[in-house]
């Protein structure tokens, strides 16, 4: 079930008759579930999500409803407007997301905030946002888009956040978006990049070959990463950054797999200990396929989905020191 | 051998990979196989957790092709899986790394084909899995030992898997002790109590040791009695031939219970290791007072269920407890003169397990005189703690509160934390986290020889008292707390049972 109750546009927003809604809405919901095992209020954090444009912003509604089952959340989704109300340049509503788990009769809900920001009341959003977050827990700053990873629009709302989730998948310029990440960490910001986390399957892959002890990493002397697409990639650069710092002693390279081998993104990884090689190279069926050191076989990526990276990205919430790493070297 | 330490390694995103190994299990075809064992190893490749390639190997008296052992392990973990999570496709791929060897454990023979089998699959990591009638763990221990299936090639290992009961006193568990180790040792020995394994008891941990407000109050200073309850509101269900021979205060108390007393009450450990933990909890156990005889009437009570004699395969006569109260004492600094009374039933009011810690009242009844104040009951209420273990995991604290309106009438109001509300997630089942952490060679949630001994002997004086007397069971009724020896038993200490 999906609850929703819209306030009343205002010329500016008022967070206390937000919140003052916000509980009379969790009164209403009492009463109309008392009789079919009552709701219970869920929320472990403020998940802030930035959208990149008015049709995104439905999008990032619907993901951060799928998010909220596994990371409760007090949801504000900030939709980007030009005209926002009827003569207003913000607006406001609220809604709940209720779900039931199996074999329950309590419903848990979440609450969420959806504020529409024409051009000039954007700026304007940090100072509401101040009060609307819920006290003494996380928030998570989620900027959609690849215009987020350059200064912009959303600065002033960094500082409240707990941690910034980027998604560099789609910039034209890595290294750019590299630098603008490293700066903000330099800033004391913490940082994420879904690009990054859409790495966790190949790197769970190469990390249980060495769990396995298919190669002694002290005798690894060199590993390459190969890209698809026409320029380097952010998370080729990950990759080969992750691998230096866990191998400082081998060479690592990064080379382009070429134009007509498919989409943007990692296509092979493969370490040499001059007697030894092992590839890790995308096959089909969302599978990599594992050869070498004695080894052949295939494993299955985890699911890359935009809810899925999120899931993983707000199981962390405090320091997330390989990414960091990673994101430094 | 030496461990390499894996420079890829990242725990906050992924978990260090299960080897590559074969899992052979005595008593495949059994209740907690098909429970418990399947569906947990199934539910474990179907998170991405077990390797490209591992091995199950059944062994059972039943004859049967490997075939035969998937169609009908196919359908127990249909029937078992949790959360009704089956996928075909999956199971296609599961299914071919199970392998069945009939034969009888008390057969020399089966040894030579359970290693030829796991041979022709590969493996050269074995961990055995005792999941047979307790009077067959020595004959299978021998028959590995003597067929050298536990002689591991360097840099491979052999570990066994031990379920409950470990002995059924304090001698016969070290005669299983010392047979065990004849073939296996203590650091390869993984003996199992699921109760361990449950999230919220390891939830225990990070509350007191991840928290700053509660470990400075778990203490004799504040701390007036801790009550563990573990209530079943079934009988034995068709167990009455193995649960006559146990009865409640072997098969929970000196295990699981004891085991949870001493996670609630141990020392922090200076590291979060295998055995620094391992060793807290081992002190803690040694330090439970020893009953002497003559205390036993005083501090332990037992209870039977009218018609458990009446159950199939329950003698008529039967002297079996099933139900158990005990008061246990910890002397040491941190816990002398605090009570911790521990009870366990069949056929209580409901299904609960629970860890209550009550704290002395507050020093001045302050609101007690106050116009419109409450009862004297409500006013004198003490704060409590509750761990919920099962069925709905979590954690709560009671406290007073002003009820709303004139006067200072005051109401106590519960503060609910929920496991499943703030953790949408799925949480493993005990034996998903057990068997993995026996695959990856961490035995923080197993228990050690020493910890088996230890519990053995606080129970031993009850048992021998219990042992050597008639009683006049049944002495409660179904779909009650137990019998009123229980209440009288704690009243006697100035406490009264919550009834939660």
């Amino acid at each position: 079930m999906s609850d929703e109750q819209a306030l009343v546009s205002t010329a500016t927003i008022q967070p206390e008759r937000i919140l003052h809604d916000l509980q009379q809405l969790w009164a209403q919901m009492a009463v109309d579930q008392a009789d079919s095992g009552g709701v219970l209020r869920a929320c472990a954090m403020t998940l802030v999500v930035a959208a990149e444009d008015e049709s995104d912003a439905d999008r990032a509604r619907e993901i951060a409803g799928v998010l909220m089952h596994n990371h409760p959340s007090r949801a504000v989704i900030l939709r980007p407007g030009a005209e926002a109300g009827k003569g207003a340049d913000l607006d406001a509503r609220i809604f709940a997301e209720c779900w039931k788990p199996f074999g329950k009769a309590q419903q848990i809900c979440s609450e969420g905030i959806e504020i529409t920001a024409g051009r000039s009341g954007f700026s304007q959003v940090t100072k509401f946002l101040v009060p609307l977050r819920v006290p003494d827990l996380p928030v998570v700053l989620w900027c959609r888009g690849t215009a987020a990873l350059e200064a912009g629009p959303l600065e002033p709302l960094f500082p409240l956040a707990d941690k910034i989730i980027f998604d560099s998948a789609h910039v034209t310029d890595a290294d750019s978006a590299l630098q603008f990440l490293r700066r903000l960490r330099g800033r004391g910001f913490r940082v994420a990049d879904l690009h990054w986390t859409r790495l966790t399957g190949w790197r769970e892959v190469l990390a249980h070959l060495f769990d396995d002890q298919a190669l002694d990493p002290g005798e690894v002397k060199s590993a390459q990463v190969t890209f698809g697409g026409p320029s380097v990639t952010t998370c080729a650069r990950y990759f080969a950054a992750w691998i230096r710092t866990a191998l400082p002693a081998a060479r690592v390279t990064i080379a382009s797999g070429g134009l007509g081998g498919g989409p943007p993104g990692l296509r092979s990884v493969s370490l040499s200990t001059g007697s030894d090689n092992l590839t890790i190279a995308l096959g089909s069926d969302q599978c990599v396929e594992v050869s070498g050191a004695g080894r052949h076989y295939r494993s299955m990526l985890p699911s890359t989905s935009e809810e899925a990276l999120m899931q993983e990205e707000l199981g962390i919430v405090g320091p997330d020191p390989v990414y960091e790493r990673a994101l430094s070297a | 051998m030496m461990e390499i330490r894996n420079p890829f390694a990242d725990p906050l995103r992924f978990e260090r990979r299960v080897p590559e190994c074969a899992i052979v299990i005595f008593g495949a075809a059994g209740d907690l196989a098909k429970r418990k064992l399947l569906p947990a190893l199934y539910r474990l490749a179907y998170d991405r957790r077990l390797p490209a390639s591992f091995a199950i190997v059944g062994n059972s008296r039943t004859p049967m092709t490997d075939d035969e052992y998937r169609d009908r392990m196919r359908e127990v973990v249909k029937q078992f899986s949790e959360d009704g999570d089956f996928d075909e496709d999956l199971w296609k791929r599961f299914a071919a790394n199970l392998h069945y060897v009939a034969g009888d454990v008390k057969d020399p023979r089966l040894y030579q084909a359970l290693k030829e089998k796991v041979t022709a699959t590969g493996q050269a990591k074995i961990l055995f899995y005792l999941s047979t009638q307790p009077s067959y763990y020595t004959v299978i221990v021998d028959g590995i030992g003597h067929s050298r299936l536990a002689t591991a090639p360097e840099g491979e290992w052999r570990r066994l898997i031990v379920e409950k009961p470990f002995g059924h006193d304090l001698a016969s568990a070290r005669e299983l002790n010392a047979r065990i180790h004849a073939v296996f040792r203590e650091e390869d020995t993984y003996r199992i109590d699921h109760y361990l394994g449950k999230e919220t008891v390891q939830n225990i941990l990070a509350l007191r040791f991840g928290n700053g407000i509660f470990e400075p109050l778990w203490n004799r200073r504040y701390v007036n009695q801790v009550q563990i309850t573990a209530a079943e509101s079934i009988g034995v269900e068709g167990r009455g031939g193995y649960y006559q021979e146990a009865g409640a205060l072997r098969d929970m108390i000196q295990n699981h219970l004891l085991q949870v007393m001493a996670t609630v009450a141990m020392e922090p450990s200076a590291v979060f290791e295998p055995d620094a933990v391992r060793d807290e909890r081992a002190k803690l156990l040694r330090s439970i007072k020893i009953m002497r005889p003559e205390e036993v009437d005083q501090y332990a009570v037992a209870g039977q269920y009218k018609g458990f004699r009446q159950e199939p395969g329950v003698n008529p006569d039967a002297q079996t407890d099933t139900y158990t109260a005990g008061t246990f004492f910890v002397d040491n600094w941190r816990w002398a003169g605090v009570p911790f009374f521990i009870r366990t039933g069949k056929k209580l009011p409901k299904r609960v397990t629970d860890i209550a810690i009550q704290f002395n009242q507050a020093p001045l009844a302050l609101f007690g005189n106050a116009p419109g104040s409450g009862d004297g009951g409500q006013k004198a209420r003490p704060n409590l703690l509750i761990l919920r273990i099962q069925p709905e995991e979590g954690i709560s604290l009671l406290f007073l509160s002003k009820e709303p309106g004139s006067g200072m009438r005051l109401r106590p109001v519960s503060m609910d934390f929920n496991y499943g509300t703030s953790f949408g997630e799925r949480s493993p089942s005990a034996y998903e986290t057990l068997l993995v952490d026996a695959m990856v060679g961490d035995p923080t949630l197993y228990t050690r020889q020493d910890m088996v001994e230890a519990s053995w002997t606080v129970i031993q004086p009850i048992l021998e008292n219990w042992s050597n007397r008639r009683f006049d069971f049944p002495n409660y009724e179904a779909g009650t707390w137990g019998p009123a020896d229980a209440d009288a038993m704690i009243a006697k200490l100035g406490r009264q049972w919550r009834n939660s």
